[in-house]
């Protein structure tokens, strides 16, 4: 159990700076979540962490230790792959002990420490196996105990679902957050799927170009994003970010610096009557396709702001060209020229005037 | 598509055709090995000997020291073969796994060799053999052979196919380096190195060029020597000893031959597909 | 720390080192000795320049030896080429019979040149000789095969084709085993004739193996000893006598050490220049597929 703090960590590659001056501090016991797209720095930074890679500059914390020169072994953290990366040719048995050999445990500590993660893990069964007669799943397995025999403060994880089917993909999310809440160990998790960082984080680190984009649970980031690239990033279809110039007409005066507005597909009311709720946008358009996806569907829908996406999950609305689409005041976020967030602008609702006395 | 039975017979025939031109010498030799040298001398050749004449073999091995010449023909091939081992698996590591200045330098190096056979460097290692006084000793015969670039270049590409994340995986275990190659590559590589020495000690094994060379008597003589040198006798070639020598030369590795039939081939054939 | 940086030259100094003293600076000393006259015996080594090479070109011995070598090289690499390539389309198959085939026409191969050399003499042996009781079954007359220098160097190449075939056969084998299975149902669907699908599909695919096989076919050709000196020892009348032989009589029994390195710098050029036409080739074809 430990806390990791990266204090003004960069990293060149080929005079190139991937990773720009990173401070970042991972809570003792949480499960964070480093996500973003390829080429982000959520791997790098990872393989910081663990001292594969070294940084540039800065410091790294584990605990209450500085391990920039510690490797990898000493920094008491275990690491799960993307890959697995088990010993081919050694059993399972093998593989979970070769670590403990190493480190010198003596030999009837190691069988019993053996014994009880295979139970934890299900494994028991095939501890005399090798590596190619198992099943991604349970490869998955024995890399997660190889790692979890170490008893490390901190896990680091690298994609370790991406190579599964999607049933066990599902599977192995429930059984990870299982697994971490039994534990408490610090959990630090990298992946590309939004929807898997936004399921199973505490804490989500959105980076890009490696940079931090924001860091929040999952909920914060999904319902107030920093910028116009947190705000794309979490939600499928992605947030329809338009320019503020081609909506102006359809929208009050703003009190501030504007220049795009974003809205949520699943935040868009689409219908073909007249009603008209004065404490929205109100855009007009032609459906263009169509998705039916049996709990929701999603249209692409041409408008004078542009092409837009919405979600919706009442029955769909086929053989229908023209509609209207409608989006409260409040579900509207607002980006200033950088693509920040500019929360200091709102839009009064209008209440309607009661007239006193009347007659 | 049918094929008519017409043409599986000739296809048949063809191939017993095949398989004739290519076992046909050795069946001769065989039955050349037993005869009285009267009966070799014979035309048109007698196919079956009247009688199994074993003495053929026993003069052909004390023709000479042969078991001594055995004896120098194994210490040269397995220790060729233990002193390959030893340096081409870590060269072939370090020029896998590790960057270092002139490193492909030292590759092209190694990769040239391969292109220098025996056959044109011959005078000069003698020269050299013949100065440091390991003439007519088996040193001449190792020493030369003691790495291979081939080995190295197999190994290399054996090793650089292993994932990268193995590695690591193995620096979380705390395994310092010589125990990743020791229990990790080696084992992964067992295939390459099993058929590198195969390659390697069947290779030198049949070698003849080279101890002729180096050699000058029959104490550091090998095999393939000894059995040549029983053409060396006057009053015309006693074919019958000199086949029943070839015998004790040829038999023992097509036996071999036979039983790993698949290995073999594979290894000689994958040197060669690279 | 320092270990760290040391490590990886540690890890390949013994090999460099066995290459160095034994291929290097064996090649350095020969060119050395090239320039140079010397018997042996003697402590001292004259330096003469290009003499010796010029005496190579100046001898009738030489020139002779380079033209035996030429045509032994050009026979016997188009012959084992050409019959190991239809050996190999034929005997593509991976059934049981097919796999005794191979292995009864690779096993020439593993053993030593010496045994199979020994064999040949007896089997071309004039009067006693298996070859010729073949002959004589159709009624042609004994031929000297190695004592007849119109014939010996062609007995030569004989022997090296047979020896030879099993190798080139199942690499020709491995290559067209690489060929992608639905190259030629599109050839077949595009209506293609055999012999078309074999010159315009079969045949580009197989180049490099091909070019290799050939290359290295010429490469040892060029190096021709064992059964020159088991079988005719250069004769008769330097009929069989080829390069490295040449090399080896001029050193070893003649003590004309300079000379010899002379004739040995000359073929290390040719392999070398060999060898750069190789990969020069490969390097072209290599990115077709």
């Amino acid at each position: 159990m430990a806390e990791i703090i990266l204090k003004n960590v960069s990293k060149v590659f080929n005079n190139e700076e991937v990773i720009k001056d990173l401070n970042l501090k991972i809570h003792d016991g949480s499960f964070t979540v480093l996500v973003g797209p390829s080429g982000c720095g959520k791997s790098t930074t990872l393989r910081m962490i663990a001292g594969l890679e070294k940084q540039s500059s800065g410091e790294i914390w584990i605990g209450d230790q500085l391990v920039n020169d510690t490797p990898p072994g000493k920094r008491n953290i275990a690491m799960v792959f993307q890959n697995y990366a088990l010993y081919p040719t050694m059993t399972v048995k093998g593989n979970i002990e070769f670590g403990l050999i190493n480190k010198k445990v003596p030999r009837h500590e190691r069988e019993e420490l053996i014994r009880e993660i295979s139970e934890i893990v299900g494994l028991t069964d095939y501890l005399n196996k090798k590596p190619q007669q198992l099943s991604g799943g349970q490869r998955q397995r024995v890399a997660l105990a190889r790692a979890m025999v170490k008893k490390p403060k901190v896990f680091i994880l690298d994609e370790p679902l991406s190579n599964l089917d999607a049933k066990l993909r599902g599977q192995m999310r429930t059984e990870l957050i299982q697994l971490h809440k039994r534990l408490g160990t610090t959990f630090v998790y990298v992946t590309h799927d939004q929807v898997e960082a936004m399921s199973m984080g505490d804490e989500i680190v959105i980076l890009n170009k490696g940079e931090i984009q924001q860091k929040a649970s999952p909920m914060t980031v999904y319902h107030d994003p920093n910028n116009i690239f947190t705000a794309s990033f979490i939600g499928t279809p992605a947030m329809n970010i338009i320019d503020y110039r081609l909506m102006k007409d359809d929208l009050p005066a703003l009190n501030g610096d504007v220049k795009y507005v974003g809205f949520r597909p699943e935040n868009i009311l689409i219908s073909r009557t007249e009603n008209t709720d004065p404490h929205s946008v109100h855009l007009f358009g032609e459906v263009v396709t169509r998705e039916t996806l049996g709990s929701e569907t999603i249209y692409t829908v041409k408008t004078n702001a542009g092409v837009i996406h919405c979600k919706s999950f009442i029955e769909p609305l086929d053989s229908v060209r023209h509609v209207r689409l409608q989006i409260p005041y409040e579900k509207l976020y607002f980006f200033n020229n950088q693509g920040e967030r500019n929360r200091s602008v709102t839009i009064k609702r209008i209440e309607p005037v009661l007239v006193k006395g009347g007659r | 598509m049918k094929t008519s039975y017409l043409g599986k017979l000739i296809n048949g025939i063809g191939l017993f055709l095949i398989v004739c031109i290519f076992v046909f010498p050795f069946v001769w030799m065989i039955s050349t090995s037993f005869k009285t040298l009267g009966e070799t001398l014979t035309f048109p050749p007698k196919w079956i000997p009247e009688q199994f004449i074993w003495e053929n073999f026993a003069k052909a091995w004390n023709s000479g020291p042969f078991f001594k010449y055995f004896l120098n023909s194994l210490i040269v091939s397995v220790g060729i073969l233990i002193l390959q081992f030893l340096t081409i698996i870590p060269a072939a590591y370090a020029f896998a796994r590790y960057k270092f200045a002139g490193s492909s330098l030292f590759f092209a190096l190694t990769m040239i060799t391969l292109m220098i056979p025996g056959q044109l460097i011959f005078l000069p290692v003698y020269l050299q053999m013949s100065s440091w006084g390991l003439l007519d000793t088996l040193w001449a015969l190792i020493l030369p052979f003691a790495s291979s670039a081939f080995g190295i270049f197999m190994l290399r590409q054996s090793f650089m196919q292993i994932p990268e994340e193995l590695l690591e995986a193995a620096r979380f275990d705390e395994a310092p380096e010589w125990k990743i190659i020791l229990k990790i590559m080696i084992p992964i590589a067992k295939p390459v190195l099993i058929t590198f020495a195969l390659f390697s000690f069947i290779s030198h094994w049949n070698d003849y060029f080279w101890p002729l060379v180096m050699t000058t008597s029959d104490s550091a003589r090998t095999l393939p020597l000894g059995i040549s040198k029983l053409r060396e006798v006057d009053g015309g070639i006693a074919w019958n000893v000199l086949m029943a020598g070839n015998m004790i030369l040829v038999i023992p590795i097509l036996i071999v031959f036979f039983f790993a039939q698949r290995q073999i081939i594979r290894a000689f054939v994958y040197t060669g597909v690279k | 720390m320092a270990w760290h940086k040391l490590r990886p030259y540690a890890m390949i100094a013994p090999a460099i080192v066995i290459f160095c003293l034994f291929f290097i600076y064996p090649i350095g000393y020969m060119i050395y000795l090239s320039f140079h006259e010397w018997n042996f015996v003697s402590p001292d080594k004259q330096f003469v320049g290009m003499q010796n090479f010029a005496s190579l070109f100046g001898e009738r011995e030489f020139i002779e030896v380079m033209q035996n070598t030429f045509i032994y090289t050009a026979l016997t690499v188009s012959l084992t080429i050409v019959i190991s390539l239809l050996l190999a389309l034929w005997l593509n198959n991976n059934g049981s019979v097919y796999s005794l085939v191979q292995g009864a026409v690779f096993s020439p191969h593993i053993i030593s040149l010496v045994s199979v050399s020994m064999l040949w003499m007896w089997l071309m042996d004039t009067d006693y000789g298996l070859l010729n009781w073949f002959l004589n079954l159709f009624g042609l007359a004994n031929v000297s095969w190695l004592t007849d220098p119109s014939t010996s160097l062609f007995s030569l190449v004989i022997v090296a084709v047979w020896k030879g075939i099993g190798f080139n056969t199942l690499i020709f084998i491995a290559g067209l085993q690489s060929i992608p299975r639905d190259m030629y149902e599109a050839a077949q669907l595009d209506e293609s004739s055999k012999a078309r699908t074999f010159w315009k599909l079969t045949l580009p695919m197989l180049s490099p193996t091909l070019f290799f096989l050939t290359i290295i076919g010429m490469i040892n050709s060029f190096q021709v000893f064992e059964t020159i000196s088991i079988m005719t020892q250069g004769g008769p009348i330097n009929s069989t006598n080829t390069f490295v032989y040449y090399i080896y009589e001029y050193g070893f029994r003649y003590f004309k050490i300079g000379y010899s390195s002379a004739a040995g710098v000359l073929l290390l050029f040719i392999v070398g220049l060999l060898t750069i036409l190789y990969f020069k080739l490969l390097a072209k074809r290599v990115h077709y597929r």
